[in-house]
Parts: structure tokens; sequence; C-alpha cells
């Protein structure tokens, strides 16, 4: 019991010093609308600093993760593109007004601790980005969900990790939690290990297709990297030819091939139409209707024949 | 009355009231008193030469099933090695060259290339193999011959797995006003799958997998103060290399998937007027499929002239009425038209001796979706979204030739409370359409009761909750739970009901500068009833299924030990699939075992030899385990020969070292 409450004891004093260092602003007294519009007041007036980044520094200069942005694109003086050879950090964080006189009037700030609203942080991000992979992003869902650039971006790092093949999985699933544990199911696509990423898929500013796909329909998402199920064919499976996702869950499914349900009952599903199809099955490993590939057994051109006598799709 | 007046007018006032919204893009900087000829940057860092690290890794791999070369990346055994690289090249000038390399010599792996100056110009070319293993150890008695298939009188294992091997090459050219781009890409697939064919008895078979899909891509992007367009072009062709098959005594028993192409025409643009967004895009496409068919009795042409034209496009608006609220809405269009020729065949039915002749189907499908929205901030701490969505489809020669799905939706966004976030979303949808009939094209013997689950009338209603919650500034916790209920009330025969319902929990903590832990756990079920009839009439047969899925993860990461140099940290990951079908008719009967789970741990400790030098070593475990009481063994029984019993059941171990050194 005793140990029990040292251990208690320690825990408190551990919440306790660590929610007394909490980082936080000067300007944290002012809401979210007093906020932008000092902003706003300090943009329209122009106040910025005779020295670039220099002046900025002066004070900045300790803290690593200020002086990471020159490791990236946005800190690189010799791109005429990057902000660090337009007006330097003021690009970002606006003017500098008085900020330098005490640090006590509020900069544009962004990420999750910033009390300006998403829509105004990313208006910073988009003077500069506004290319045709973000055509679609005023009416995305991550727009409408007010995710700020920050909230997946971070551009004061050496690398970006919503831009780097081995972290962008885990970037989109820091809030897509369940497409995070589907990737662990018993059949999903290698996004656990990261072969495949969400964005060879998924268009994360928004797409003009459903569910932000980079390709104009699901079928032709899927037929990017299965191209032998683009046809057409001579004999189709209607359900396969509308649409994929119709029989297989992409995210991962608790059944092989990602398929929703497994064979015969997934066939069962839309067939009753003669003998065999409406056949009862009592046990799965014990004849051709249950055993092995089930009713693929026999129709194993299920996504479609080009056999000249291939309607039932069996050859 | 007065009351409902009140809303309305609050409504338009808030509507008409003048759009506040900040905007601090670079170019709308009042720049009038920047002289920047002062700016010195003496205090900025230049990352002219070369960074970044290259590292090479060591180790020994034991293992006793292939297939946890899908998570260790290789099917080598014992020792293995491989090399990467993360490494950037800037001259002073600002030309950029990059190199990304990952587990060089695995077989998943890639390279990633890229040089140029950005905003100007970059040329860039990827390498990437992924291999996907499903066994090891199949098992058949059939050997592949020039397309022929040979039987012999023991049977072989062969591995069942899949090798994409991508090469992509990219050239993009910048400037203020435009922008272009072109891409090609090739990828060769090759391995086996496994299929079926009928002998005449079905015979499962690994299929042998040959075939390459070349890509292209171009496009041109036009920009301006408030507009921007682009035009691109894509093809891809696929080049099927494997042959169709036959036996020796009996021809032609399966089609290999034909050669085809695809193209594609896109014109997209966006327009921004104030406050107001418009962004739209119209698609032509052409699929063409002209390979030739198998010459064979019954079958009047050489090559049949698949060809299916679509035609996509979509516009949608998005405008900020007031700086609280904010409507948008969209129409999509699309179209897929089989213009394909159509034929009359000889088919086989079951003893093939019976023959008919059947035409070939060329479907076409419509598409259109409206969509509705708009956004209302009701207070600082209170978001207000809701939506109207319908779906319409229109399919030829099916059950049913017109569908359509209405959704309304709404969620509820609170912020009021300090560091939590809650979200809630109640969405209804409902599907109907055109008559259902038994259509003597898609089915001659169809039980008139059956009501096929992609077309059947369907109300859905989904909740979705989540909790975002910060307690602390070191703290955070994530929780969510959804439910989700299909009625498929029409339905006497085929799927009648199904719900998906689950919960998600994660945690983080930076409990200090050294050390952050993470912990997580979901748990989903997904239950689902049809019927069925033996009897071509009312439902006499049932069938449920629960599936079942659960996923733990944790991990701890302790830096800073030994004056900074060493980090030690482990991660654990557990999962759990689990499907139970029960078959109801004279009595209830449960299917055999149907699960998977496996344990992930990985340990590792990152030791800091220097500055530039260090060496991390890593230890993986993996316990994999899977059933399916409907794996047979090859000849059990005589109505099917099966690839054998491809369950798993495997513990594996690795451990590397990496040197790793920092340019």
């Amino acid at each position: 019991m005793n140990a029990y409450k040292q251990l208690l004891f320690a825990l408190s004093l551990v919440i306790y010093g660590c929610a007394f260092n909490a980082a936080s602003t000067p300007w944290e007294q002012l809401d979210s609308e007093q906020l932008e519009t000092t902003l706003i007041e300090k943009f329209a007036e122009g106040n910025y600093s005779p020295k670039g980044a220099d002046s900025c520094l002066m004070c900045h200069k300790k803290n690593d993760k200020v002086m990471d942005i020159f490791k990236g694109v946005h800190g690189n003086v010799t791109n005429s593109n990057s902000p660090m050879a337009g007006l330097q950090c003021e690009a970002c964080h606006g003017p500098l007004g008085n900020h330098n006189r005490g640090g006590k009037e509020p900069m544009i700030q962004f990420g999750q601790d910033s009390k300006l609203s998403t829509q105004t942080q990313n208006t910073v991000c988009q003077g500069c980005h506004n290319d045709a992979k973000q055509m679609a992003w005023h009416n995305s869902t991550h727009n409408l969900e007010d995710i700020a650039c920050a909230d997946c971006h971070v551009v004061h790092a050496a690398t970006d990790p919503a831009l780097e093949k081995l972290t962008v999985n885990d970037t989109c699933t820091n809030c897509h939690t369940r497409e995070k544990a589907d990737m662990n199911k018993r059949s999903s696509h290698p996004m656990k290990w990261d072969q495949m990423t969400c964005i060879d898929c998924h268009s994360p500013h928004g797409s003009m297709s459903e569910s932000a796909l980079n390709k104009p329909s699901i079928n032709d998402t899927c037929y990017s990297c299965h191209a032998e199920k683009r046809g057409p064919v001579l004999w189709e499976h209607a359900p396969v030819t509308e649409n994929c996702v119709t029989c297989h869950n992409p995210h991962g499914s608790v059944n092989e091939s990602m398929l929703t349900h497994r064979a015969p009952q997934l066939c069962q599903q839309c067939h009753a139409d003669d003998g065999h199809a409406s056949r009862v099955v009592q046990q799965p490993g014990v004849d051709a209707f249950g055993g092995g590939k089930s009713c693929l057994n026999c129709h194993s051109q299920i996504h479609g024949s080009n056999h000249p006598a291939g309607s039932t799709l069996q050859r | 009355m007065n009351f409902k007046l009140n809303i309305i007018t609050a409504s338009l006032l808030l509507a008409s009231a003048p759009v506040l919204s900040a905007n601090f893009a670079v170019s709308q900087a009042n720049t009038t008193q920047v002289d920047q000829q002062n700016y010195q940057c003496k205090r900025c860092e230049v990352n002219s030469g070369y960074r970044g690290n290259v590292s090479v890794a060591a180790g020994y791999i034991e293992s006793d099933d292939v297939h946890v070369a899908n998570a260790f990346g290789t099917d080598q055994d014992g020792f293995v090695a491989t090399a990467n690289a993360d490494v950037q090249y800037q001259n002073s000038e600002g030309y950029q060259a990059k190199l990304n390399t990952h587990q060089l010599g695995y077989e998943n792996s890639f390279a990633q290339m890229s040089a140029g100056k950005p905003g100007l110009f970059t040329v860039d070319a990827d390498y990437q193999l992924i291999t996907t293993y499903q066994s090891g150890d199949a098992q058949s008695n059939l050997y592949y011959d020039q397309g022929t298939l040979v039987n012999s009188t023991l049977p072989y294992a062969f591995e069942l797995s899949q090798q994409r091997e991508k090469i992509a090459l990219q050239a993009e050219v910048q400037h203020d006003m435009y922008q272009g781009y072109v891409q090609f890409e090739t990828e060769d697939k090759s391995g086996y799958t496994s299929s079926s064919v009928m002998n005449p008895s079905p015979v499962n078979i690994g299929l042998v997998v040959d075939s390459t899909t070349d890509s292209f891509t171009a496009g041109a992007i036009l920009n301006g103060a408030n507009w921007l367009t682009e035009l691109s072009y894509f093809a891809s062709q696929y080049d099927n290399n494997s042959q169709d098959l036959s036996f020796t005594y009996l021809d032609d028993v399966y089609a290999a998937a034909p050669d085809n192409e695809a193209h594609q025409i896109s014109l997209s643009g966006q327009y921004q007027l104030d406050s107001t967004v418009m962004s739209g895009r119209f698609i032509v496409g052409r699929m063409i499929q002209d390979d030739d068919l198998i010459s064979m009795s019954g079958n009047p042409i050489q090559n049949w002239d698949g060809e299916v034209d679509t035609t996509d496009a979509t516009l949608k608006v998005s405008s900020m009425l007031s700086n609280r609220l904010r409507v948008g809405g969209s129409y999509d269009y699309s179209n897929r038209e089989n213009n394909s020729s159509v034929f009359e065949f000889q088919q086989y039915t079951f003893n093939d001796l019976n023959d008919t002749f059947k035409e070939n189907i060329a479907t076409d499908i419509e598409r259109s979706t409206y969509k509705l929205n708009a956004k209302y901030r009701i207070s600082q701490g209170y978001r207000l979204q809701a939506g109207y969505d319908r779906k319409e489809i229109d399919r030829s020669y099916s059950a049913r030739e017109e569908t359509h799905d209405d959704t309304l939706w709404g969620k509820l966004s609170i912020r009021a409370i300090d560091n939590v976030v809650i979200d809630i979303k109640a969405e209804h949808s409902n599907r109907d359409g055109s008559a259902y009939q038994t259509d003597e094209l898609t089915s001659s013997e169809e039980n008139a009761l059956m009501r096929k689950y992609y077309l059947a009338n369907r109300t859905r209603n989904n909740v979705e909750l989540s909790i975002n919650h910060t307690p602390l500034s070191w703290l955070g916790v994530d929780i969510s739970a959804h439910y989700a209920k299909d009625d498929y009330d029409d339905t006497v025969i085929g799927l009648t009901e199904s719900e998906d319902y689950g919960v998600n929990l994660n945690l983080n903590a930076t409990v200090s500068k050294h050390v952050s832990l993470y912990g997580f756990a979901s748990q989903q079920w997904i239950n689902s009833a049809q019927a069925s009839s033996q009897s071509y009439s009312a439902a006499d047969w049932y069938t449920d299924i629960e599936d079942e899925f659960i996923n733990i993860g944790t991990g701890i990461s302790y830096g800073g030990l030994m004056q900074d140099k060493l980090t030690l940290g482990a991660d654990y990951l557990f999962s759990n699939s689990n499907s139970d079908t029960y078959i109801t008719s004279t009595g209830t009967t449960p299917y055999g075992d149907y699960y998977s789970y496996n344990h992930s741990v990985n340990m590792y400790a990152n030791y800091n030899l220097s500055n530039e030098m260090a060496l991390k070593l890593t230890y993986r475990y993996e316990r994999y385990y899977d059933t399916d009481d409907a794996q047979m063994s090859l000849d059990e029984t005589t109505s099917v020969i099966t690839l054998g019993e491809l369950n798993h059941n495997y513990s594996a171990h690795q451990v590397m070292l990496n040197f790793s050194y920092l340019l």
C-alpha cells in the first residue's frame, strides 16, 4: 500500500511539474476573434522588421525547432520561391510590428496550439501553395472539418513526415484510427509495412472524385494496380463492373481477399437462382461448395471472363 | 409563427453580414515599408553540400514460414544485409539532388531519386519492389508446359506469391504562370496466384502471373491570380504474357486476362470570386480490349472489339456567406457507355453435352450525384454541419435498372470546453429505385423473392462519436465509437440486415523530454443476416455471420540515457480477426474455425557513437496464426482438388544491427 501511495505521489509530482511547464504565449489571454483582429491590423500596417530573419533570430536562434526551418525547403535562401528568399520569417508569421519589444504582441502562429482559426492559418500556406494539387481543397472534407495545413505538415524540419513514404501513413492514421486498425485485419493492402501508402489512392487535399480518390472513380483507382481486371471483357460480372467495393473492403477485412463476406455466403446474397446456388452449405470444408475456394472453385473468373464459352465465369 | 420568423430573420441577417475573413497570404502583404536590401540573414544557416545519412544493416532471420516476409520485407532466412540512404545535395545556386532508399536487396524495397531546382524544374526516378506472400507450401499435381497443364502422379509444393517491380520516371517544369509534367511508369508483375479450372470437376491451381502495365501521364497547368486550369492526358496499357490454359486432353479450359488499354483526357479548373470558390472537371475516356479470342467451335469472331467510352463531369461550389456560414454544393456525373459488339457464343452446361447459344451483354452504367452542405458556427465553441446527398445509378440489363440513395447527415462539433473536442455525427440514408424484376438476360431461374444487396431497398442509420481530450500539455486521449445499421426491409431472400459497430481508444503521452508512451485499443463487430431458399419460394434456411476484430498496441521510447547517447524503445502490436458463421436450417449449426491473430514485438537500442555515427540494435518478433475450416488437403474429397491447407502457424525472429553515418 505504501509503495502504491509513493507511486501515486511521484505520478502527481510528474503531472504537476509538466502541467506548469507547459509552454504558453504572452497573448494567451486574447480570444480567437481578438487575436485575429489584432493580427489583421498588424498585417495591414505592414510594419516589417528592418533586417528580416536576423531580427527574429536575435531572440529565437537558441530554439532548435526554429532553426530547423533552415533544414527544409522553406528555409532555403537559394530558392526564389521559398519564403526565406522573400520576407523570410515574416512571410509566414506576419509583420514583426512591436513583437520584439517584450514579445507580447502576437504573431501568426500555426498548429494545434494556435488560437487562430484554421481557415485563417491556411490562407498563409495557400498564398503560395495554390497549385493544381490544391484545386479541390475548398470543397474537401479536410477543409470542411477545419484541418489546418500544420496539423499534417511540418515545415520547421529537414523532412516533412506527410511527404515521406515511410511516415505518411502514420500522419494520416493519427486521426483516421479506424483505418489504422483496418490495416491489421486478416487481409488488407500492405499498408502496415508502408509498402503502400494512403496517398497511393487518396488525395488529402481533396479531389473531384468521391472519397478524395486520386482517380476519377473507385474502379479506376483499383485498376491502377489491378489493370488485368479493367477489361472490358466479353462476359462481365455486373456488380464487379459497377463497383469493386460491392464485394471488397479495400481498407481491410476479417475475411480473405478483403471480401466483405466470404464465399459461399457473399455469393448467396445475390444468387438463389437454381439448385446449387441456393443450397445449404452446412460446413465449409467438406465438398466443392464450401471447401477450397467455394463458389470460386468453379466460377474462378469471378471478375469476368474473355472465354467465348465463359458466360458462367467458369473458364 | 413569430419564433419561426425570428429564426429566418436571424439567419438572413447572418447570411447577409459582411464577410470578415482574414487573408494573410504573402501576396496580400503591405510591403511598402520593406527594404529587402537591408536583409543580410547573418544568423541564417545555408545547407549547401551533402546532408542526410547513409546506413548499412546486417542481421539474422529465423523463420520456417515465408509468410513472415510480408512483415520482415525479405524471404531470406538466416544472414541478411541491406543498405539505406537518405541523402540530399544542394549547391550554392539552389540546384538539388536527393536519394532515398529503403531496404535495398530485400523483396520489399524502394529507391527514390530526384534532381533539379525547386520552383524551376525537377526530374524524378523511382524504383519499387513489392512482394506479397500467401503461402510457401501450396501443392498441386499440375505442371505448366507452354500453357498446357500436365498431370503428375505426385503433387509438388510451390510458393503462392506475387511480385511487383515498378519503375517510374517523371519530369516537371515550373514557371510563374504555367507548369508542365510528364510521367512514365512501368510495372512488371510475376508469381503465382490461386485460381481454379474445371477438369471437369474443379481443380485449384497456382495461376501463373506474368504481366506488364505501362502508364503515361502528361499535363499542363496555367494559373492566374484567382484561377487555375489543368489539361492532362493519361494512358495505360496492360499486357498479359501468360497464356490461355489447356489440358493435354481438353482444350482451352481457362482464358487468360486479355490485354487492354485505357485513355483519359481531363480538363479541370478552379475559379475564386471573393469568398466563393468553384472547381470543375471534365473527363472523356475510352477503354479498349480487342485481344484475340480463343478459336473454337461456336465462336463466330477472331477477336472481339470491346470498347467502353466514359464521360465524367464534376462541378463543385463552396461559398463563405458570412464569417459564420459556409455553404457548398456539387454535381457529379459519370457515364460508362459500353459500345462493345454483341455476338452469340456457344455455351456449355454442366455435362459439356448440352449446349446453348448466348449473347454477351454490353452493360451501360450512368451515375449522377448531387450534394448540398452547410456549415454554421453557432458560437465560438459550437459548429454545426448538415448536408443532403443523392446518388442515382442507371444500369442496363439489370434486375433493377435504376436505384437512388438519399442521405441526410448532420454533425455537431463542440469545442466549448478547454482542451476537449467533441464531434457527433448522425446519418440517415434510404435506397429505393425502379421495380425489381428478374431479367431474362441476367438470370433465367432467379428466385422471385431474391433482392441482390447492392440493388435492394435499404435503410441505413449511422452515428459516430469522437472525443479528443488533451487534459495536460503532454497527454492526449482520443475516444471514438460508431454504430451503423443497414436494414433491407423488402428483402425476403438475400442479405436482410447488417450492423457494424466499434470503439477506438488512443493515448499519447510525452512524459518527459526523453520518455514518450503511446497505447491504443480498438474493437469492432460486424454482424449480418441473410436468408435463402432451397425450394425457390419462401426462405427456408438462414445464415448469421458474426465478425469481430480486436487491435491493441503500445510502445515506449526512453532516450537521454548514457549522457544522451542511448535511446531504448519497444513496440507491441496485437490483432485478432474472427468470423463465426451459423447456419439455421432444421437446427442451428456453427461453422468451424475461421480466425487469425498475430503478435508483433519490436525492441531497439539506439546508441550514438559520435555526432555522426550511430549503432542501432533491433529485435523483432512475429507470431502469426490463421485457420480456416474451409481449407482442405489436396485430395480430401473427390469433388474438388485443392492447393492443400494454406493455414499458417509460426513464430519468427529477426535481429539486426544497423550502422548509420550522418553526412
